[in-house]
């Protein structure tokens, strides 16, 4: 039977690849080793197989059909469209069909009724973590699209009960795999609006406590009160939710914060406990 | 619930790909006329009015466009920001 290996949030932004050869290099410095010390406990799970959720930056879907959740099912997806990426090396990424399948089908099952995509193209909010970790080998992709970019989204506590079919889905797989979450997005940011580039620094720490203290309540409750006010971008967090309710919610240790002006995001790091 | 403006949201995503982007800042009528946006709108939009548009599309897909069109980004922030 599968396994799951390790959960694990990082931030991204399109402007870590497009603006890098802007920055100072003390932020190059801060942003490669967070990433590099979080690519390094990706690395250490040995993973056969990465479930990353993530949200579509309008790359594959629009408002003539925008799901809630998509899982990619694709044995190959396309690389990231965006022209500054290409350094990323990948013009397709492989994917894990037979497990996405299976969490497909293990959601149908439990009452959950996502959108499926066969070719899915993975935007800067999956390469980016991917590249900056220096996964080596990287292993296949399973794609989680939870909508976080135009309102009505999931709610909170959605997002917890996927979580938790993810990681039913991985306890009931019948093969012997190696299976790690990598959540994408968040903390705080603002993008396209009036408060377009502040990062709330206060939301950031609160999501960082209650993502600490372990438990479900406390962030389904800070979350659906703090992202009335918090930036558009702040929606993201509901993949570091999914994250949480898979591994446990037992709590997770911050490996890194920084409010990065530069990129215009609170951008975190994390693993989280398996056990309590 | 916010008014969003299907057309227009139409318009700025068509744009993210680079020959259209390109198409468009070589001549943004000719681009205008494949779409039917509302008089007024097709007017903000010509004239750059953020104001007017911003709440009639997705703030990332505002975002792409303005980028996409070739203002530059301080003058974007500028605008939005009021």
């Amino acid at each position: 039977m599968a396994k799951l290996a390790g959960v694990f949030a990082a931030s991204h932004a399109p402007l870590i690849a497009r603006d890098w050869h802007l920055f100072e290099e003390p932020l190059k410095a801060k942003l490669t080793s967070a990433y590099q010390r979080l690519g390094a406990r990706v690395n250490a799970a040995k993973a056969d197989i990465i479930i990353e959720i993530a949200p579509d930056h309008w790359s594959n879907f629009f408002i003539n059909n925008l799901p809630s959740v998509c899982i990619g099912v694709g044995a190959t997806h396309l690389g990231p469209p965006e022209p500054f990426l290409k350094a990323f090396g990948h013009t397709t990424l492989a994917g894990a069909p037979q497990f996405a399948l299976h969490l497909l089908e293990t959601a149908l099952a439990s009452g959950f009724e996502p959108s499926v995509s066969h070719q899915l193209a993975l935007d800067h909010g999956f390469c980016i973590p991917l590249w900056r970790m220096e996964l080596d080998p990287l292993p296949p992709i399973v794609p989680v699209i939870i909508n976080s970019l135009e309102p009505p989204m999931p709610t909170v506590a959605r997002c917890v009960a996927w979580g938790n079919l993810l990681a039913s889905a991985i306890a009931s797989y019948p093969v012997d795999a190696r299976i790690a979450i990598v959540a994408s997005g968040g903390l705080s940011h603002s993008i396209g609006e009036p408060t377009m580039g502040a990062i709330d620094e206060a939301f950031d720490a609160g999501c960082i406590r209650a993502f600490e203290a372990g438990g479900e309540p406390a962030i389904v409750d800070y979350l659906d009160a703090a992202l009335r006010t918090a930036g558009n971008g702040s929606h993201e967090v509901r993949n570091w939710v999914a994250a949480h309710a898979a591994a446990g919610s037992h709590g997770f240790e911050l490996i890194e914060y920084l409010a990065v002006p530069e990129v215009y995001v609170g951008c975190a790091w994390a693993a989280w406990s398996l056990a309590a | 619930m916010k008014r969003t403006d299907y057309v227009l949201s139409k318009l700025f995503f068509d744009l993210q790909s680079a020959p259209a982007a390109a198409e468009y800042r070589a001549d943004r009528a000719a681009v205008l006329d494949r779409y039917a946006l509302e008089p007024e709108i097709r007017a903000a939009v010509l004239a750059d009015d953020v104001a007017t548009i911003a709440p009639l599309v997705n703030p990332y897909l505002l975002r792409y466009y303005c980028t996409a069109s070739g203002m530059p980004e301080a003058e974007f922030l500028e605008k939005i920001r009021g």
